[in-house]
């Protein structure tokens, strides 16, 4: 860039114009890239530097890639196996080099000696081997040249060619020439011929197998032309395909219409296979397939109402439509084997379409004809179809000799299958199935409640009689275990089911009327009714959706019957019968619901959602308004009994405590049966996860035993107080002012006194009362809650012994019958195995010694009340104190006591 | 950014020539494209030297960046597809490529320098038509080659190639 120009540089730029602009390499690669194959072989051609860019690996590479005849993974083993080949030749070369060394060093030990004399044979050997193992990448140019003979002389080879193509690196370009040479000669002719007679192609090959091989290839090779035109290239070719093909096709379809399976249909299937993977004769094959007009397929899924009952459905028609497809369809997997070479797909496809018309024609207008007629046929019928169509996907087996036989694989299409059918109905079904639940388990607990409200809530005269409690919950719950367990079978597998159905409420309510029996005798007469709404239901439910069902559940009615009669007392809260009858009907819609959780993925999921919301729906509806409610009127006449107002006081309990405690029973079992329901019907078909703390189900579940817990804690908590109130009310007006003080009262040698030095009537009694409830707790509720249940119990009544002494007046002939009272108590709790207790209880009895003690000793009772360690510090000085005022000679002794105590003469008072 | 077009952006060829064009039409360079970017604002007013390129192919360069304004900006993966396949050139393009072959190879370069690569594919294919049909001798002669090979090696050559002889 000189600011002036001199002659010089004038002269230069004529010369720079002159000798023309030189490209620099990479703009020179990327003209290689636009032009054809053998313009760019003469390219190479012109010199050195211009043959090594042509020659370049990558650029043919590329094009072996293109036709998908590279495989980087085998260029990859050959490479390395070549390294590895040529490491082991130099180090071969160099131990040769180095081995008459160390076999002079090391002459003494023969074996290294030999080892390495076959070492060198070996060597010897593999220079001698033929240079043919040679080929990764040192093979000479002359091996790869081209056969001299015109590729016309061996068609055969040509048609092979693209399946011999190996993958070296080095050498793509002489792989890729072989399939040029092979096929470049067919594919420019075919692509500049007038019509479909001339390509050369259909000359040299004369069989429609071999064109359609040749055509098939050509298909590959276009892809590696990439130079200008290869459009119009490529769309001839596709043409001049298609010309073929739907002359290939139209034999096929003579074949067809002749069903000469063996022959036309057979080879022109291959052909077209060869071709291009003989998708129209597949759809050929499938649209015009004899079974989309088979009367004996095509059934009328309204038999499946029309043949059962009124508001019934019966899935028997469906079954056999099933079977007879399954067999057809067995039957044509034989023919396709035969005709086609690719047997599993076709099969594939036809149960495709077999499942988009046939199956779903059947399926969809029942669902939706049950949908509308009656919920409950429909949400039989959703998930016994499912079940049926399942069985009859897995049952398809692909046609022999493909991959698709593996296990995982025809269960995935079986899912698949299964899946396409129902996803229309999947939603609905299960949103149906739930609100069917709720709807009918809100019913149900409504009705008892509305049964419940129209009687007088109160008669709860009757109540529990001495029975092994603990044994009959575990008799109940093994046979609930035992219902639980039964595989949920919505199939109508039993022929027999119908008239075995129609029977089934015979037993039924004869275990009913047979348990309700003894409840009429001893209950009034419109206590049993409650029942009646329960069990009917029930028994009517069983004994027609699930017939198969029928005997075990009957067992189980019949037990929970008999519980419900010995629980007679507590019906008027809640009712077990309920309890059962919901966890059953829930049982029948997940195991409906749960059929559909194999479809896994999605679906699956949903269904599994779903199954879950039923069980919180369960949960829900049993535990808030049933049993909490139950709970809550227990508590509210538990709070409401007031002691004095009951006239019989010679029972062994308190009325609405022991029907409160009874509750509390039941309330337990009806947990253990959700505990065992969540363990068969959630835990095992994996619905619910116990170690996802965020499972809905695992909540709810929790949150019902919270839920139980509380009630149960409330209602223990006002059950004290109501014992104690008894207990206090017993003490006031049981206990004679004579017991302890026979002395004051009745001089004249009165009731019962001298030998009797048993424990008094009330101590008695009262053990007796507070005794017969915290057994009754045993067992039902958690251990820890029993302990605090009866901590608290003994505590209070401790105080209220306390109490009453202080009300009492004691002389020292009635402290014997005091000290009795007081061991009565202390043998009492230490039934209770409560250490704290024991200790109040001991200084109780230690407390009553003081009104033992003679009058004349005051100094001692003195040195006793001051005795802290005496009582466990239990008792203060101050309280003993206090309890010595109750001494019927107290005002005699007092001066003597205190002097004894405070050792000064001063007079309190 | 190039939402404004107006912008005057003025271009200094190797012989001292000015030019003056649109923004948006320097734009289809890359690389004023991403100086411009660089400089930002200050750089506007200020002329920008092309030293490498004279003026007639500077001219005929902004042709045809004229011409292809509104084309949509390249795509970053053009670069594996036109591998793959080439597309045809258009009629617009074929006749602004009706130059002298040293035309034609100054304006691959400037469109190499220049970083528009629309332009430098269409240069390429231009070339590649030019060539096909030729013989070795006659591609020497276009592209200013020598021939080093030995006999022997041309004979080589031959043979290992002879599979792309006819067609």
């Amino acid at each position: 860039m000189a600011p002036k120009r001199s002659i010089l540089s004038a002269l230069q730029a004529t010369s720079m114009v002159e000798s023309k602009p030189v490209l620099p390499a990479e703009i020179l690669a990327s003209i290689l890239d636009y032009l054809p194959v053998s313009d760019m072989i003469r390219f190479a051609k012109t010199s050195r530097r211009m043959r090594e860019m042509v020659y370049d690996d990558t650029r043919w590479v590329a094009r072996l890639k293109s036709m998908g005849c590279w495989d980087e993974l085998e260029a990859r083993r050959r490479f390395e196996d070549a390294m590895k080949r040529k490491r082991e030749t130099m180090k071969r070369a160099s131990i040769a080099g180095q081995s008459p060394v160390s076999a002079r060093g090391a002459n003494t030990t023969i074996f290294d000696a030999a080892l390495e004399a076959e070492r060198r044979n070996k060597a010897i050997e593999e220079a001698a081997q033929p240079p043919d193992i040679r080929v990764d990448g040192f093979e000479t140019l002359s091996i790869n040249a081209p056969p001299s003979k015109s590729p016309f002389e061996d068609p055969e080879a040509l048609l092979e060619v693209l399946k011999n193509v190996r993958s070296i690196r080095g050498h793509a370009r002489q792989e890729y020439g072989k399939i040029y040479g092979a096929l470049a000669p067919f594919y420019f002719d075919l692509v500049q011929a007038k019509s479909h007679t001339d390509p050369i192609l259909f000359r040299v090959f004369r069989d429609p197998e071999r064109q359609a091989q040749m055509l098939a290839n050509l298909h590959t090779f276009t892809k590696s032309d990439w130079a200008q035109g290869w459009r119009e290239r490529e769309e001839k070719l596709s043409s001049m395909s298609h010309v073929f093909e739907s002359a290939v096709l139209r034999e096929f379809e003579q074949g067809y219409e002749f069903w000469d399976v063996d022959g036309r249909m057979k080879r022109y299937a291959h052909v077209l296979h060869a071709l291009n993977g003989g998708t129209p004769a597949i759809d050929l094959f499938i649209s015009k397939h004899p079974i989309f007009n088979d009367r004996e397929v095509l059934a009328n899924s309204m038999d499946c109402v029309n043949q059962a009952a009124r508001d019934e459905i019966t899935l028997e028609p469906s079954q056999k439509f099933f079977d007879t497809l399954s067999k057809k369809l067995g039957e044509q997997n034989a023919v396709m084997t035969r005709i086609f070479p690719n047997p599993a797909t076709v099969f594939w496809s036809l149960v495709d379409k077999v499942r988009e018309d046939i199956i779903m024609d059947y399926v969809t207008p029942l669902l939706d004809e049950t949908h509308e007629r009656h919920l409950a046929s429909y949400l039989k019928a959703a998930s016994g179809l499912f079940e049926q169509c399942f069985a009859f996907a897995k049952l398809l087996d692909a046609p022999a000799g493909s991959e698709e036989k593996l296990e995982e694989k025809l269960e995935d299409r079986a899912k698949e299958t299964a899946l396409k059918v129902f996803e229309p109905h999947l939603d609905l079904y299960l949103q149906e199935e739930l609100d069917f639940f709720t709807k009918h388990a809100e019913r149900e607990v409504g009705n008892w409640d509305q049964k419940l409200s129209e009687q007088d809530a109160t008669v709860e005269s009757f109540y529990m009689k001495n029975f092994n409690r603990q044994a009959d919950k575990n008799d109940f719950l093994s046979s609930f275990k035992k219902v639980v367990m039964m595989p949920v079978t919505v199939l109508p597998n039993i022929p027999l089911s119908s008239p075995f159905g129609g029977g089934k409420p015979a037993p039924a309510s004869a275990a009913n009327s047979s348990s309700r029996r003894p409840v009429s005798i001893t209950g009034t007469p419109g206590s049993s009714r409650p029942q009646t709404p329960g069990l009917g239901t029930s028994s009517e439910r069983t004994g027609t959706p699930l017939p198969t069902e029928a005997p075990p559940t009957d067992e189980l009615k019949a037990k929970a019957a008999l519980m419900a009669s010995r629980l007679e007392g507590i019906k008027t809260l809640f009712s077990i019968e309920v309890a059962l009858d919901l966890v059953h009907s829930a049982k029948t819609s997940l195991g409906r619901a749960a059929v559909f959780m194999r479809l896994g993925g999605q679906a699956g999921g949903e269904a599994r959602e779903q199954c879950e919301a039923i069980f919180v729906v369960l949960l829900k509806i049993l535990g808030q308004s049933h049993i909490k409610h139950g709970f809550t009127k227990a508590v509210d006449h538990l709070s409401y009994y007031n002691p004095r107002e009951v006239s019989d006081h010679n029972q062994a309990g308190v009325a609405p405590l022991v029907t409160f405690i009874e509750l509390v029973n039941v309330g337990d079992l009806i947990s253990q049966m959700i505990d065992v329901f969540f363990d068969q019907q959630m835990l095992a078909p994996k619905i619910a996860d116990r170690n996802d703390f965020l499972d809905p189900a695992g909540l709810a579940k929790k949150k019902f035993e919270q839920m139980l817990d509380e009630s149960v804690a409330a209602g223990l908590n006002k059950g004290i107080d109501v014992l104690m109130d008894e207990v206090e009310y017993l003490c006031a007006t049981i206990q004679l002012p004579t017991d302890y003080n026979p002395l004051a009262s009745s001089n004249e040698k009165g009731i019962s006194q001298g030998p009797d030095i048993g424990p008094t009537q009330t101590a008695k009694r009262i053990v007796e009362l507070v005794s017969s409830h915290t057994n009754m707790l045993v067992g039902s509720t958690e251990k820890t809650m029993l302990d605090v249940f009866n901590g608290e119990v003994g505590l209070r009544l401790f105080t209220a012994i306390c109490k009453h002494i202080k009300r009492q007046r004691i002389s020292t002939d009635g402290a014997i019958k005091l000290i009795a009272d007081m061991n009565l108590y202390f043998d009492y709790i230490r039934t209770l195995k409560n250490n704290d207790l024991q200790a109040y209880f001991k200084a109780l009895r230690e407390l009553s010694q003081i009104y033992l003690i003679d009058a004349k000793h005051a100094k001692e009772m003195a040195t006793i009340i001051a005795d802290g360690d005496r009582f466990g510090g239990i008792f203060r000085a101050e309280e003993v104190y206090e309890f010595a005022e109750r001494r019927a000679d107290w005002y005699q002794v007092k001066r003597d006591v205190e002097r004894a105590m405070y050792g000064l003469e001063c007079s309190v008072m | 950014m190039s939402a404004d077009g107006n912008t005057k952006i003025k271009l200094q060829s190797n012989d001292n020539a000015f030019i003056e064009l649109d923004r948006q039409v320097a734009e289809r360079s890359i690389l004023i494209k991403h100086m411009l970017e660089d400089l930002g604002e200050a750089a506007l007013g200020q002329t920008i030297p092309i030293p490498n390129v004279t003026e007639p192919v500077l001219r005929k360069v902004v042709e045809w960046c004229e011409h292809h304004r509104n084309d949509p900006p390249s795509t970053a993966d053009e670069e594996s597809d036109n591998r793959k396949k080439t597309t045809e050139i258009e009629e617009w393009d074929q006749k602004f490529m009706q130059v002298d072959q040293e035309m034609l190879f100054e304006i691959i370069l400037a469109s190499n320098y220049l970083d528009i690569k629309p332009l430098l594919d269409v240069g390429c294919k231009t070339v590649a038509n030019m060539i096909k049909g030729k013989s070795p001798e006659e591609i020497r002669k276009t592209f200013n080659i020598t021939n080093d090979f030995t006999p022997e090696e041309e004979e080589q050559i031959r043979r290992e190639n002879e599979w792309a002889e006819d067609r």
